[in-house]
């Protein structure tokens, strides 16, 4: 097929499904204003709306014999003769008239169902269960009617409903079709169910103006709504709570059996998903020793300042609290990096790329806030959000990828590694300088740290401390161990080496994070940007005029405002980052234990057509957002009042 | 800032760190003072070489992309530059047609784009304007469902589209149909019903936010003319909305085009490739990695294009819209 047909027909089917809509809606709307303009055009309308409906639901399930164009000739049948009956009952007032006329036109409109019937299919009634089966609705909806009417009149009319539809089923669903069966079983089936319907009809009693008016007002939220809710029930709460029902089944694809509580079960005990088969590795992981460190940095610092405050209460400060968080993000890396399996995985997506996205876009909000060429600057950091997450993971493949150690590197993360790598194995005059250079930096750091101190100037002092402190490691693994990719060949010979950023467990996926970082921080950044705008002028001039300096007007003025702001961008991207499923697939397909919840749903689900445990997964994820849900409709309500 | 209050700016700053200033020196201060400029720019860089790298590579042929890096572009190397990746993308069988691709994008984004502005809008109205018994928790209810992952609902809707929905009666041993099985499954119409599902309660919030604050004369005016729901909805309520709808607009059509998820659960199993979106070819030509890479960087490159055009020219929009309703499922 050539391209051209393709556009045609999808440009086709894009007008008919907007125009049939469209049409429909007003049409709708054109209909029921006539109930106040034309009545009984109204009546024939809705009449005949009821009759194609009803004979098309027969028809479509293959009930009725077949006239002429099948499918479409008994329909439209059944509205001319409803929309006549309609009609005719919208201006009959007397009322044994119009019981006459009511009873004995859907009576009618029976005969031509029992006439239409298929003949092969005819129906042989159990009378016994379609008596049984008129009863107990007629007498539920009379009760149910007697209870929200408190009315006896109108309780009738409400049972003789319930009476239809119980006769409808009874005499229908409890019959055995095709052979045994009659034309005029068919003809009772029908007359009896419709002729009770009738006798409802006959009893109501034709709306005034006033009624009128108040069918047309009141039918437009209907109008206004059903559409929209009918795609949230049928798109999502009918398969939401399918899917819950469907998580306690097991089996392949549709054939399915009872099976309890065992995926969920599955789910939670398997070493696929929950692994701490190798905790102690924590206490050899570097991360965690050096989160531990920091955590003692921080309580020196805090020692120190309480020593040394006047007044002599403890203090807590920039210098305490940095170390603090940054050694209890180490420490957390280092159980998830230990702790392995697909809900581990999750949480430390939540986590790590929560906390960067959110960080990150508030940095680059306050960086970029009334910069130079502002906006460019945000427009670049927003562009991932439009990309799509497959193109993004194809994007970083290119950053991430490795060639042969020997060959050069075309990735870019690689390419600085074995670099580095190279510079600490090789022996040339390059090495040495590398090492003269970082003995450099550290040796200046030093001294200006020392300067700092003797000047009292401790924050200053504290920060070129502890980056001497980075690059005294650095300079460590240049001149020892090595700094970089570095392999040891059989021979004792230290080479270069590339890091399989996407297949080494399990910081692979750190490196799958980064990708979604990448994105989201465009987010963060836009939303935080605009709350920071909207922080009043005058407050922060009032904090500057009584001396503040610019950190302390950011972390007392300026986050206490855009509080709320950071609580929205929080629980989105946790919302967002729990369902993380695109970057896995393309990336690594789940292999090399990169596997997520959604990840695992839809390879359990649709490559193994496992719908069970698909779906227990699906609920799972559903579970862990609920809280968020909750959290979000009471924000909301309280926006409401 | 006025003038007033230009003074005090500069002078905390200086008596902040005037004690450190004097002593190590001017030049270290104003280094420091420039840092967070600097900041701010080499994160751009950062955010930037992706992107860039991608688009490069997918003009230099495959023996280019294999043995040297994208930068050595900007340090004087030209060879291999072709357009021969993208001739290829388009004429390889190996992707069935990339054009096919790109028409299917459209063909699933563009309804599931318009259709939900056109259902929500009314909803919206009718949850803002319309008075009726339950409507704040008929709202609620809806709205809550904003973030509940697509996930609960793929197995469900897969069915619904490949088999219909039947009932049967408890103790009558009768099976209904409800809806029948019209073959949707494999189709490009199956995805963007379940997106225009899925994007529901989103935009019903989006746009109820926008359409509740406007003032309540104008309703109240047009009421006592004489005009019904349906008058005012298209007349008033429409031509007023028309930044939000386009806010909404915008973020569902990316969303929508940039889908994978609901393409491949919807599309992935028997379909041929022939309805595939673009997403899904590039993340199979990914799949194969190493055997097409050169027309993978195109492909990619050409998906991408479109978002990030509708995205330059359509920012102010779309900043909006994410503004308005940070929260979607």
């Amino acid at each position: 097929m050539g391209i051209l047909d393709r556009v045609i027909s999808t440009l086709i089917r894009i007008i008919v499904a907007v125009g049939v809509s469209g049409v429909l809606f007003v049409a709708l709307n054109y209909i029921f204003s006539q109930a106040t303009k034309r009545w009984r055009l109204f009546n024939v309308i809705v009449g005949a709306f009821f009759g194609l409906v009803y004979f098309g639901i027969l028809d479509g399930n293959r009930l009725l014999g077949d006239v002429g164009p099948t499918l479409i000739f008994w329909p439209i049948v059944g509205a001319v003769a409803a929309g006549i009956i309609f009609g005719v009952l919208s201006d009959t007032a007397e009322p044994r008239m119009r019981m006459g006329l009511a009873t004995g036109g859907l009576a009618a409109i029976g005969i031509i169902q029992g006439a239409a019937w298929r003949s092969d299919f005819l129906p042989s009634l159990d009378w016994a269960t379609a008596f049984a089966w008129t009863l107990i609705p007629g007498v539920i909806f009379g009760a149910l009617g007697l209870a929200i009417r408190r009315d006896l009149t109108r309780a009738g009319h409400w049972a003789l409903v319930g009476l239809t539809i119980g006769w409808m089923l009874g005499a229908w669903g409890g019959a055995d079709f095709g052979a045994g069966g009659s034309r005029w079983e068919a003809y009772a089936a029908s007359v009896i169910g419709l002729a009770i319907l009738g006798v409802r009809l006959g009893l109501g009693k034709i709306p005034d103006s006033a009624g009128r008016i108040k069918i047309n007002a009141g039918s437009r939220k209907y109008i206004f709504l059903v559409p929209a809710l009918a795609f949230v029930v049928l798109g999502l709460l009918i398969p939401l709570m399918r899917t819950i029902y469907l998580s306690f089944l097991t089996g392949r694809f549709n054939n399915l059996t009872w099976n309890g509580l065992e995926n969920y079960g599955f789910i939670f005990t398997s070493e696929k998903s929950l692994d701490f088969s190798d905790w102690t590795n924590f206490f050899g992981s570097s991360l965690a020793w050096w989160g531990g460190g920091l955590l003692v940095l921080s309580l020196v610092v805090v020692l120190v300042q309480w020593l040394r405050s006047p007044d002599g209460r403890p203090r807590v400060g920039g210098g305490s609290i940095s170390p603090f968080v940054i050694g209890w993000f180490f420490i957390a890396t280092a159980v998830f990096a230990t702790l392995r399996g697909t809900i581990i995985n999750n949480l430390w997506w939540v986590f790590f790329v929560t906390i960067m996205a959110t960080g990150l876009g508030l940095v680059v909000a306050v960086l970029a806030d009334r910069a130079k060429m502002e906006s460019f600057a945000k427009s670049l950091i927003f562009m991932p959000m439009a990309i799509s997450f497959v193109g993004a993971s194809i994007i970083w493949r290119y950053m991430y990828i490795a060639r042969p150690p020997n060959k050069p590197q075309t990735g870019v993360l690689n390419s600085i590694w074995v670099g580095f790598g190279e510079l600490s194995t090789t022996d040339s005059w390059t090495g040495i300088l590398a090492v003269f250079v970082l003995i450099g930096i550290t040796a200046g750091l030093l001294i200006f740290a020392f300067m700092s101190f003797s000047q009292k100037a401790n924050k200053l002092g504290g920060s070129s401390l502890l980056l001497a402190a980075v690059f005294g490691y650095l300079l460590f693994r240049m001149a020892g161990p090595g700094l970089g990719g570095i392999a040891t060949r059989t021979s004792g010979e230290k080479v270069a080496d590339t890091i399989l950023f996407l297949q080494d467990a399990p910081f692979n996926n750190l490196w799958l994070m980064v990708i979604l970082i990448w994105i989201q921080t465009g987010f963060a950044m836009v939303i935080f940007s605009a709350a920071i705008k909207a922080v009043p002028g005058e407050f922060i001039e009032a904090a500057r005029v009584d001396g503040a300096t610019e950190t302390q007007i950011f972390w007392r003025v300026i986050i206490p405002q855009i509080a709320t702001t950071i609580g929205v961008v929080v629980t989105t991207l946790i919302v967002l980052v729990m369902k993380v499923y695109d970057i896995v697939k393309v990336m690594t397909n789940g292999n090399f234990g990169t596997q997520v919840l959604a990840s695992d749903m839809w390879q359990r689900a649709f490559t193994e057509l496992n719908f069970g445990l698909g779906s227990a997964l699906a609920v799972v994820l559903f579970i862990s957002v609920l809280p968020i849900m909750f959290y979000n409709i009471r924000r909301m309500q309280k926006l409401e009042t | 800032m006025t003038t007033t209050s230009s003074a005090p700016t500069t002078a905390p700053a200086s008596s902040s760190a005037g004690d450190a200033k004097k002593g190590v020196g001017k030049i270290v201060y104003g280094t420091l003072r420039g840092v967070p400029t600097w900041v701010l720019w080499v994160l751009v860089i950062l955010w930037t070489t992706p992107t860039v790298g991608l688009f490069v590579n997918s003009f230099r042929n495959s023996d280019m992309q294999r043995t040297s890096a994208f930068w050595t572009l900007f340090r004087g190397n030209f060879d291999g530059l072709t357009l021969q990746n993208y001739r290829d993308i388009f004429s390889s069988e190996a992707t069935g047609g990339f054009w096919n691709g790109i028409v299917n994008s459209f063909a699933i984004a563009i309804p599931a784009t318009i259709i939900p502005i056109a259902i929500a809008a009314f909803a919206a109205y009718a949850f803002a304007w319309i008075e009726f018994r339950g409507r704040e928790w008929l709202f609620i209810i809806t709205v809550s469902l904003l973030a509940i992952p697509n996930q609960v609902a793929l197995i469900p809707l897969l069915q619904l589209f490949s088999n219909g929905a039947h009932v049967t009666i408890p103790g009558l041993d009768k099976t209904v149909t409800l809806i029948p099985d019209v073959g949707l499954v494999g189709t490009t119409n199956a995805v963007w019903l379940t997106h225009t599902a899925f994007a529901m309660p989103f935009a019903i919030f989006l746009l109820h936010n926008y359409l509740s604050s406007l003032p309540k004369d104008i309703f109240e005016a047009a009421r006592i003319d004489g005009a019904d729901h349906f008058t005012i909805f298209w007349r008033l309520v429409l031509p007023l909305s028309v930044p939000v709808l386009a806010a909404f607009a915008i973020f569902q059509f990316l969303w929508t085009y940039n889908d994978y998820l609901i393409a491949i659960t919807m599309l992935g199993g028997g379909a041929g490739s022939s309805e595939w979106p673009a997403t899904i070819k590039i993340a199979t030509l990914a799949g194969e990695f190493g055997l097409r890479e050169n027309l993978l960087t195109a492909g990619a490159f050409i998906q991408t294009v479109v978002p990030l055009l509708v995205f330059f020219s359509l920012q102010r929009y779309f900043v909006r819209g994410i503004l308005a309703g940070a929260v979607k499922g």
